[in-house]
């Protein structure tokens, strides 16, 4: 069974989120591009790069908006002719965390905002006081990060 | 700046008992107008009457009924009349004391002149 997430606070959110919304993929990520959570992927290689892709696109996005608006955009959007994508940023006690998600006709941009709402509510509700950081996050840690994670998520753990 | 649903709605909220009236895209389940009374939430009006507007499009198609027109769900302490083609949906909240007639025919006329 795939785990849908990296910490067990983060679980009970993310399941909620992806009932209500009935999106086809979620991926909760630390700005970083580290996985913490997931839904619908059933390969490791594909977290990764989503992961990688959506803090890219996050940070970008976020320096766009500082650009025009002089604050970072909150969230970006992409129609494409099947399934559409959503990608914001949430905070948490424990600092921000960003949800990509992937939704087609069932779902809809307007109840996937709604519920990204109420995601963002209960995520930052569940999340526990944070814990000093056991070491800096340094290349060949965030490495063995990432690996641990998603070791985690598709039960190699 | 008046939209074309601007007059739309303004009819709606004239008739008695409605207490709001949005025009929502269809396919995003976003406001695209809408006259809403103090408290009301439209984004989640909006997003909620179009999914199930959507899903009720879906399930007369199944069942072979075809095309859907007037949808009306009955709540407690009103009533959420609905009707839309494939880009918008007209959406109106009403009391339970709403002439669901009137508003029908309200929305009808609305939707041809929309078409």
């Amino acid at each position: 069974m795939i785990k849908a997430s990296v910490e067990p606070w983060i679980e009970a959110p993310l399941q909620q989120f992806v009932d209500d919304a009935g999106v086809v993929l979620a991926l909760l990520l630390h700005p970083s591009g580290q996985v913490m959570g997931q839904y619908g992927f059933t390969r490791a290689m594909d977290v990764m790069s989503a992961c990688a892709l959506a803090a890219a696109i996050h940070l970008s996005s976020s320096e766009l908006g500082m650009q025009l608006e002089g604050k970072p955009f909150t969230g970006l959007h992409h129609a494409g002719k099947d399934r559409q994508v959503f990608i914001a940023e949430t905070e948490t006690r424990r600092g921000p965390y960003i949800l990509l998600t992937v939704f087609d006709g069932e779902s809809s941009l307007g109840l996937v905002r709604m519920f990204f709402d109420e995601f963002r509510v209960n995520l930052a509700n569940a999340a526990p006081v944070p814990v000093p950081a056991p070491h800096p996050m340094l290349n060949e840690n965030f490495e063995r990060e990432l690996n641990r994670n998603l070791a985690v998520l598709f039960g190699r753990a | 700046m008046s939209s074309p649903f601007t007059a739309i709605l303004d009819a709606f909220s004239r008739q008695r008992g409605v207490q709001a009236s949005l025009a929502v895209s269809a396919r995003d389940g976003i406001a695209i107008e809408s006259n809403l009374q103090i408290g009301q939430d439209g984004t989640r009006v909006a997003a909620l009457a179009a999914s199930l507007y959507a899903k009720a499009r879906k399930a007369a198609t199944a069942a072979g009924l075809g095309s859907t027109g007037f949808l009306q769900l009955e709540a407690e302490a009103g009533r959420l009349c609905m009707l839309g083609g494939d880009d918008v949906i007209l959406v109106v909240v009403g009391d339970p004391q709403a002439n669901v007639g009137l508003i029908r025919m309200e929305l009808i006329r609305a939707a041809e002149a929309l078409a």
